[in-house]
């Protein structure tokens, strides 16, 4: 609702546009499921594909739930649902170990959880790539995505885990591919963090 | 029962099967018993049973193994939930439970399956089927070998003393640097995988 406001205050402003107004997209529901950018998902999608992505771990979020829906509804990507990110992070580096191209999807507070394996994947070398959702700076509208916000990018840094922070969906394909190369090249994990505007409508219900 | 004796058994019908094994004194006596390049020794806890369990499932028509202490396992039990929600026929899971913190320190901390904590239960709980506890080295051999020949995910609970602490300290070391093992490993299952093409 909050975020409903901000965009209605702002277009009533006479300032610049809205996204949602250059877009020309549909209202976002004031309640229900969110309303995803669904060119953003078949991005997402396109590039798994383009990268040889072959076995996909996520823990449910919100911001990242329409990439894991569309993964599991066209049933091309071996998908597992874990209990813990870390334990996600594990199970996708031990398919790469056995020969899959393994992608873990999951919220920025997952990474939180995450520094240890993190850390053995890059001394085992033995990488997985990482979408993450959130990040420290765009379009945190929620205190209680707090820590969510402030936990991911440290710890990738600390642990000098390469990552890029999205912020054109005209990019996503691209990055993911790219990312592969890196991981595949370097033996590195690759963190891809997605802020809200990049998957989800401006203003759309979170 | 003792540890070594159930780890020797296993290695002798492990016929390279990839395996994770966590922290610990396992790690020696299955170097010591055979070394092979599918292996990870000494994966950070909690981390062996789910990195076994992406193997598995990357991996199915391989027998994957796991093992674990009674305090790795404990340290992120909810694995087993993960485990039984997609049933990996594959995958086998062994607990060696001695009720303490057998390599830290002293070793004297106990665990809490010292005061009644029962991991078979927990798999049970979580939904596995193919649960044993077993108490002797007799029983452990039977269910090993019923395990390495039926469908799985097996969740098997040896109860061991802690008399090999003693014997297994000592100036060991392993085949292979963490810095490797990756490499190795994933080197050799690719090979593998390309020769059954």
């Amino acid at each position: 609702m909050w975020g409903m406001a901000m965009a209605e205050k702002r277009k009533g402003s006479g300032g610049s546009k809205t996204m949602r107004e250059q877009t020309g997209s549909a209202p976002a529901p004031r309640s229900g499921s969110p309303s995803y950018r669904q060119e953003s998902l078949e991005s997402f999608y396109e590039g798994f594909k383009a990268a040889g992505i072959d076995f996909a771990v996520f823990l449910p979020d919100s911001m990242l739930d329409g990439v894991e829906q569309l993964i599991l509804e066209r049933g091309e990507i071996a998908a597992y649902q874990c209990s813990r990110e870390d334990e996600g992070i594990a199970m996708a580096m031990g398919a790469f170990l056995v020969g899959k191209r393994s992608v873990t999807l999951m919220e920025g507070s997952g990474i939180g959880m995450s520094a240890l394996i993190l850390a053995r994947g890059i001394v085992q070398k033995t990488p997985t790539m990482l979408i993450i959702g959130h990040n420290s700076t765009l379009g945190e509208r929620y205190d209680y995505h707090g820590a969510t916000r402030l936990v991911a990018e440290p710890v990738l840094r600390a642990l000098s885990i390469p990552y890029h922070v999205l912020y054109d969906p005209a990019h996503i394909r691209n990055v993911v591919i790219e990312a592969q190369a890196t991981i595949e090249g370097q033996r590195l994990p690759f963190g891809i963090l997605v802020p809200s505007h990049v998957i989800r409508e401006i203003g759309a219900s979170r | 029962m003792n540890r070594t004796d159930v780890l020797r058994y296993v290695a002798s019908l492990r016929n390279g099967d990839p395996m994770i094994i966590s922290p610990g004194l396992a790690n020696y006596a299955i170097a010591e018993a055979k070394d092979e390049p599918l292996t990870i020794y000494n994966m950070d806890m909690p981390y062996a049973t789910p990195m076994a369990l992406g193997m598995a499932l990357g991996w199915p028509e391989r027998r994957v193994i796991a093992i674990e202490g009674d305090g790795s396992l404990l340290a992120g039990p909810g694995v087993l939930s993960t485990v039984a929600r997609y049933q990996p026929k594959n995958l086998v899971i062994f607990v060696f439970d001695n009720g303490a913190y057998l390599t830290t320190g002293s070793g004297k901390a106990p665990t809490a399956t010292a005061f009644g904590t029962d991991i078979e239960q927990l798999g049970r709980a979580a939904g596995l089927l193919n649960t044993r506890t077993v108490h002797n080295l007799d029983a452990a051999k039977d269910v090993i070998s019923v395990a390495f020949t039926e469908q799985g995910p097996w969740l098997i609970v040896a109860k061991v003393d802690k008399q090999d602490r003693p014997a297994e300290r000592g100036p060991h070391s392993l085949p292979v640097y963490v810095f490797e093992a990756g490499l190795i490993f994933h080197r050799t299952a690719l090979r593998e995988r390309a020769a059954k093409k």
